[in-house]
């Protein structure tokens, strides 16, 4: 953007290369620095810490008050969660693949019904469309929690307890994704859309072409929030599913951490503290993964 | 869609309309009335029910408003969370509007680097669900216990009337937990922001306006929109977010010999009133200062 104002310039004034946003450092830029190099390092302390804390000792993960960083780092935490693995009745691998496989399923499918759904409530007219959004602002206050045992007794008439169905449908109306995605559906203008539609462009095209482009950034953030609600989810786990094999690693995890350990609850720390940054890292890859959907398509979304 | 388009001709243009609007929500209205619709109604069944879960299935005893009552009346720590839950909502929510505001407005300016830092503040995504918020909290590191404790700032709550303590003891242990809250609130700030029509800037500015003025005659307004969604999107992640006091006390009592499943239901939907309460009194005052900057 701000290339093109930079030539604007200097096609009337004759400035060169240095518009008012110069391409490299400059003194006066100095101030961005002094204010967001420090709320930085407070956005990036949580994933130091949880990496520090994976390598942490029993006594520094004890150690009152709590240290942030680790003083003499250690993969114990590590190996004791290997050796617990390598005892589990059921392989790991089984349940890292219901995980991978449920969450892949479970973020492509409430994309496509979510943003589906958030261009029916934000660009077409019919008569139950405000009723519909309201319905689902409600819902969104309503802790989700307090539903799942009514949701049990859906899901039990359904036959889908013990399924893989079970892990993946309720989780597909998220309500705050779409609340997210019909808010930055509202923003496209109404004329884009009415161009596509005398250059004969059909309801499918016009979703698939012109809406989920422009609103790639939305997308890739309600990707990463239903990519962790997903993969971290051992609630479905815990209560729809009795067969073993089916469910997934977030509950395993859990597990270790809490049931079979018991008594000992010093080495059960320390195996929490590596299940976590376990659990984090795929968290991590895709948002680095997505964030330059994020990032990049951001400036150029509307019209201009 | 499917076998609709034969008798197209004979349907108007609005009922079509309507017909595709219909079919790009079927799926996600089934999904929905099942998942949510149907389980919020039985919740809210439950709600006036003693309900003893047996072997051969649910057993309902209908007691009116009997599990209310005693949640508001009876109960000696339920009320006591709303009301640090209402302090602590009312206290996060401008702190990370005006945070997301102030940082989405530095990062919308150019400068070497922004694409990293843009990043870095995005980051809370990932931080504050799953397993990470839980470890911090689970190792006291969300908070800042140290704070609390230095000589000088428990003097001064100790000067301050106490129905202002509680806030300002939590603004001053939680701050940077409630900074946590505001990646997704500093993305759309961002995009409406991009959204302003830079020429309204140069107008602006040969005009003879000040940055200062800028700010608050055109960024300012042009941005309520998004303080409306991110004031309701704050609120509610606040709400929802699993290390909730009051989300973890009805959890507890959902599965709490004394407690059970109707006393949960009506606890749930006590805090979903009290959810309903405080977003309208965000949206009221925000609503009365978008329509004031408008004008």
């Amino acid at each position: 953007m701000s290339k093109r104002r930079v030539s604007r310039f200097s096609r009337y004034t004759g400035v060169r290369n240095r518009g008012i946003n110069p391409q490299g450092f400059h003194v006066s830029q100095l101030k961005f620095y002094v204010l967001l190099l420090p709320l930085s390092v407070f956005m990036l302390l949580p994933i130091v810490f949880i990496f520090s804390s994976a390598f942490k000792p029993p006594d520094e993960l004890f150690a009152f008050p709590p240290r942030f960083f680790v003083v003499s780092p250690t993969t114990q935490n590590f190996t004791d969660l290997f050796s617990k693995l390598t005892n589990s009745g059921i392989p790991v691998s089984r349940y890292l693949f219901n995980s991978v496989l449920i969450t892949l399923v479970t973020v492509a499918a409430s994309i496509l019904v979510s943003s589906a759904a958030a261009y029916a409530l934000s660009k077409k007219r019919f008569k139950l469309k405000n009723t519909l959004f309201t319905i689902n602002n409600i819902a969104l206050m309503f802790v989700p929690i307090a539903v799942t045992i009514p949701r049990f007794l859906v899901i039990q008439k359904f036959n889908l307890l013990d399924t893989f169905w079970v892990h993946i449908l309720p989780m597909l109306a998220m309500p705050v994704g779409l609340f997210l995605l019909k808010q930055f559906i509202d923003g496209i203008p109404d004329e884009v859309i009415e161009a596509a539609q005398i250059d004969g462009a059909s309801d499918w095209w016009i979703y698939l072409r012109i809406i989920l482009p422009m609103i790639r950034p939305a997308l890739a953030t309600i990707a990463i929030l239903t990519f962790q609600a997903a993969w971290n989810n051992a609630d479905t786990s815990t209560l729809y599913i009795n067969n073993e094999s089916l469910r997934n690693l977030a509950f395993y995890l859990s597990t270790l951490t809490t049931t079979t350990t018991g008594a000992n609850s010093v080495a059960g720390q320390g195996i929490a503290a590596a299940a976590a940054l376990i659990m984090f890292l795929p968290n991590l890859l895709i948002f680095i993964f997505l964030q330059s959907q994020v990032m990049s398509t951001m400036s150029h979304s509307g019209l201009k | 869609m499917n076998g609709r388009s034969n008798n197209r001709r004979e349907i108007t243009l609005r009922t079509r309309e309507a017909l595709y609007g219909y079919g790009f929500i079927l799926l996600w209205i089934v999904g929905f009335a099942l998942f949510m619709a149907v389980p919020l109604v039985q919740t809210l069944n439950y709600s006036f029910n003693q309900v003893t879960v047996t072997a051969s299935g649910i057993n309902l005893e209908f007691s009116e408003w009997a599990n209310y009552s005693r949640a508001l009346f009876t109960d000696p720590n339920f009320i006591e969370l709303l009301i640090g839950y209402t302090v602590e909502t009312l206290v996060s929510v401008p702190i990370v509007l005006i945070f997301a505001m102030i940082i989405a407005l530095f990062l919308n300016v150019k400068f070497r680097l922004k694409g990293l830092f843009r990043i870095i503040f995005f980051l809370p995504i990932v931080i504050t669900s799953g397993p990470v918020i839980k470890e911090l909290t689970a190792q006291g590191a969300a908070s800042a216990p140290g704070i609390a404790n230095i000589p000088a700032v428990v003097e001064f709550l100790a000067t301050l009337p106490p129905a202002l303590r509680s806030p300002v003891q939590y603004l001053l242990t939680s701050f940077i937990l409630i900074l946590w809250f505001s990646g997704v609130q500093i993305l759309i700030y961002l995009s409406s922001l991009q959204k302003i029509d830079r020429s309204i800037y140069e107008a602006a500015a040969i005009d003879g306006a000040s940055s200062w003025e800028i700010f608050w005659k055109i960024v300012l307004p042009s941005l309520s929109t998004a303080t409306v969604v991110n004031a309701v999107y704050t609120v509610v992640t606040l709400s929802h977010f699993s290390e909730n006091k009051v989300i973890r006390y009805i959890y507890d009592q959902t599965y709490d010999v004394h407690g059970g499943i109707g006393y949960a239901s009506a606890m749930a939907f006590l805090y979903f009133g009290l959810m309903v309460i405080l977003l309208a009194l965000v949206y009221f005052f925000l609503m009365k200062w978008a329509s004031r900057g408008t004008r």
